[in-house]
């Protein structure tokens, strides 16, 4: 058995390397500006070869990987990139936001994917998710999930705050469990439609939120301590603090 | 072939059938003309038989006297040797008979009659002709020829008339058949090119021939017509395509320049406007990303994931997401699921179900009811509500893109769900439909998906 985490604050990677590999510039900027305000240290290709020269080159903990790139194109690059055994994770952009290419990226070798037009904090949260895979502790094998007072067990499928026992519905279950493997990260409503329904599309209505508030109810109605919290403009974050 | 008879014009059959009736009667018209012809011919050759006989009887007579005619009549000599003449003279005594058993009444006329001739007990009677005189010495010659000319003659044209039918209604029948699936094996390409232009495949079109009958000219314009909508719709995808890609850019630009913008102000009034901004944003990109799938679906240019997929797992899951917000927009979610079993893109279906849904939550339903079903071939996802519904005359509007009716006008949407559940539908081969509700108050709308398996 893993030890419990002693705390559940989100624990933010600091320092991480980014290497985005843009030739929108405009995009780029964006994207390398939110990336340096929130603490990445990134790094810039705007082709595919130079972006491919880096990426097998210098060590990072996440590659931003634009589709269509002059010099070599985003699926070629990736194909290249895990044929020379280089398993950095890579998120994946792309202005053809369709299903079709969602597959056939993921296929390639991406670790995500995500369409154009995007909001930085969807950008952000699945970025963190990412580092958070290859440098923070892997949860995904514990069996017994913990925040604060909040313990989930994975193989019993019991759930308690404190000493009260919490049913919840196999769906409701499945939630609380990503967002404590997922704990002090940012998870946005895509995110938890993808991992959660395995729906890759945006319903554009308060689904999600319905659903989260009424876990959050379950959770955190009478408690001293709130673990659920609202981030805006992005989704949600499961923390003690 | 029972299909291609079913496929029949019923103007068509009746069309052919009238012409043969008309061609029946004509010919009946004609048999019965020639009928009384014959007849008449006939009759007159026996009138003037009667008559020969009757003048050569008494021509004995008035040479030979009495005893030569008596002679003749019973040794039957002469005209008498004629098997089917019949003599009697009577008057005298004992009568004297050829070829008969009894004397037939008879007035005495200028003209032969018919008579019905007696030949013996064991014999029918046979119909005849004859004329009756008085000779001088007071007795009565009766002189006739047998034949039953006309029941015969009407046998025999009844015979012919009915064979004539008979033959006539088969002739009728087989060639109507034929003209019928001759017609109907051409209409059907014609048709069936017709179906696959409804159901999006502008491409196609009609082999031509030029054989210039106006099976030919229909195929022609067919063609010409279809080669118009096909140009008039890819300009039309073009340019809406075009325009939608080129407009994600400014989107994106936008919502982040809004995004950098809410990480600068605190003021909450500024914060407030910038998210509905962010919001608005959002659902235009909504709105231009619906729109180009729209476009790659009908177009054709996505990927096939279509597998077997069992269709009430799939509303079960969407109905599991939707009920909580269901719940909270106070509408009641139900599911009827029976298994339906289709060849068909998860992704897709449960797309066009969540707009389904939606739209029945957005547009003022209290209770919502999710259906799938598997008949014959065909799987249905069906989502009945019980709201305002959609009059008849809207509902073929509705489902095109941007359209939107008039009272919904202040609900946020682009009017792109229906028009996406239809390219769904499209894309599957199935068909999508508007109804009035089912439900036991017949009111409200159902929605139909409709898959082949």
């Amino acid at each position: 058995m893993m030890p419990a985490a002693s705390t559940c604050t989100g624990n933010r990677e600091v320092s991480a390397r980014i290497l985005l590999i843009e030739d929108d510039g405009q995009i780029a900027d964006y994207i390398a500006r939110g990336l340096d305000e929130e603490g990445f240290v990134v790094d810039r290709a705007d082709n595919g070869r130079d972006g491919l020269f880096m990426a097998t080159d210098r060590e990072f903990d996440v590659v931003v990987l634009d589709r269509m790139l002059p010099a070599m194109d985003g699926l070629s690059l990736l194909k290249a990139m895990r044929a020379a055994e280089v398993d950095t994770p890579v998120l994946m952009l792309s202005a053809l936001g369709s299903t079709d290419d969602r597959v056939s990226g993921l296929t390639a070798g991406a670790d995500d994917y995500l369409g154009k037009p995007f909001s930085f904090a969807e950008l952000l949260a699945r970025l963190q998710v990412l580092v958070r895979r290859r440098t923070g502790t892997p949860r995904m094998q514990d069996t017994v999930l913990r925040c604060a007072d909040l313990e989930l067990d994975r193989l019993s499928r019991v759930v308690r705050r404190g000493g009260r026992k919490i049913a919840l519905q196999p769906r409701e279950f499945r939630l609380l469990e990503y967002l404590l493997l997922h704990l002090g990260e940012v998870v946005t409503r895509t995110m938890l439609l993808e991992a959660v329904w395995d729906f890759h599309f945006d319903p554009g209505t308060n689904v999600i939120d319905v659903h989260i508030s009424r876990l959050r109810r379950k959770i955190d109605d009478g408690e001293g301590t709130m673990l659920f919290h609202t981030v805006r403009g992005a989704g949600y974050r499961l923390a003690a603090d | 072939m029972n299909r291609r008879l079913r496929r029949l014009s019923p103007t068509i059959l009746w069309l052919v059938a009238a012409v043969f009736i008309l061609q029946l009667l004509s010919s009946a018209a004609a048999i019965f003309f020639l009928r009384g012809q014959m007849l008449e011919v006939v009759r007159t050759d026996r009138v003037r038989q009667v008559l020969d006989v009757r003048d050569d009887l008494l021509a004995t007579y008035l040479q030979g006297g009495r005893p030569s005619l008596a002679q003749m009549i019973v040794r039957q000599q002469g005209s008498a040797a004629d098997p089917t003449v019949f003599i009697a003279l009577t008057g005298g005594g004992t009568p004297l008979l050829s070829n008969l058993a009894r004397v037939p009444a008879l007035d005495i006329t200028q003209r032969p009659r018919p008579v019905m001739v007696h030949l013996g007990p064991d014999i029918p009677d046979i119909e005849g002709m004859a004329i009756a005189g008085q000779l001088p010495d007071g007795e009565r010659l009766v002189v006739g020829v047998m034949g039953a000319t006309e029941s015969r003659f009407n046998l025999a044209f009844a015979t012919a008339g009915g064979l004539t039918i008979v033959v006539a209604v088969a002739l009728a029948l087989a060639s109507a058949l034929l003209l019928g699936l001759e017609i109907s094996r051409r209409t059907r390409a014609i048709a069936m090119t017709a179906e696959q232009l409804a159901s999006g495949n502008f491409g196609a079109r009609l082999p031509e021939a030029r054989s210039g009958d106006g099976f030919d000219h229909l195929r022609l314009q067919m063609n010409r017509m279809a080669e118009r909508i096909d140009t008039l719709v890819s300009e039309l995808g073009a340019v809406s395509a075009s325009l939608a890609h080129d407009l994600r850019s400014p989107v994106a630009r936008l919502s982040a320049a809004i995004d950098t913008a809410l990480e600068r102000v605190d003021e909450p009034g500024a914060i407030e406007a910038l998210q509905a901004a962010r919001e608005n944003a959002d659902g235009l990109r909504r709105m231009l990303e619906t729109a180009l799938e729209i476009t790659r679906l009908e177009g054709g240019a996505v990927a096939d994931r279509r597998v077997p997929l069992d269709l009430a797992a799939v509303a079960q899951d969407m109905a599991e997401l939707y009920e909580p917000l269901a719940e909270q927009s106070g509408v009641l979610l139900e599911t009827r699921l029976e298994p339906a079993v289709a060849t068909a893109d998860r992704e897709l279906v449960s797309r066009a179900i969540a707009n389904l849904i939606d739209n029945a939550l957005k547009y003022g339903a209290r209770r919502v009811t999710l259906r799938t079903t598997a008949v014959a071939g065909w799987t249905e996802i069906a989502v009945l509500d019980d709201g305002p519904g959609i009059a008849p005359g809207d509902r073929d509007r509705v489902v095109e893109r941007f359209v939107r009716l008039d009272n919904a006008r202040t609900l946020p949407g682009g009017g792109l769900g229906l028009a996406m559940v239809l390219a769904v539908a499209r894309r599957h081969g199935g068909t999508f439909d508007l109804a009035d509700g089912d439900g036991p108050d017949q009111r409200g709308l159902l929605a139909r998906l409709r898959l082949p398996v």
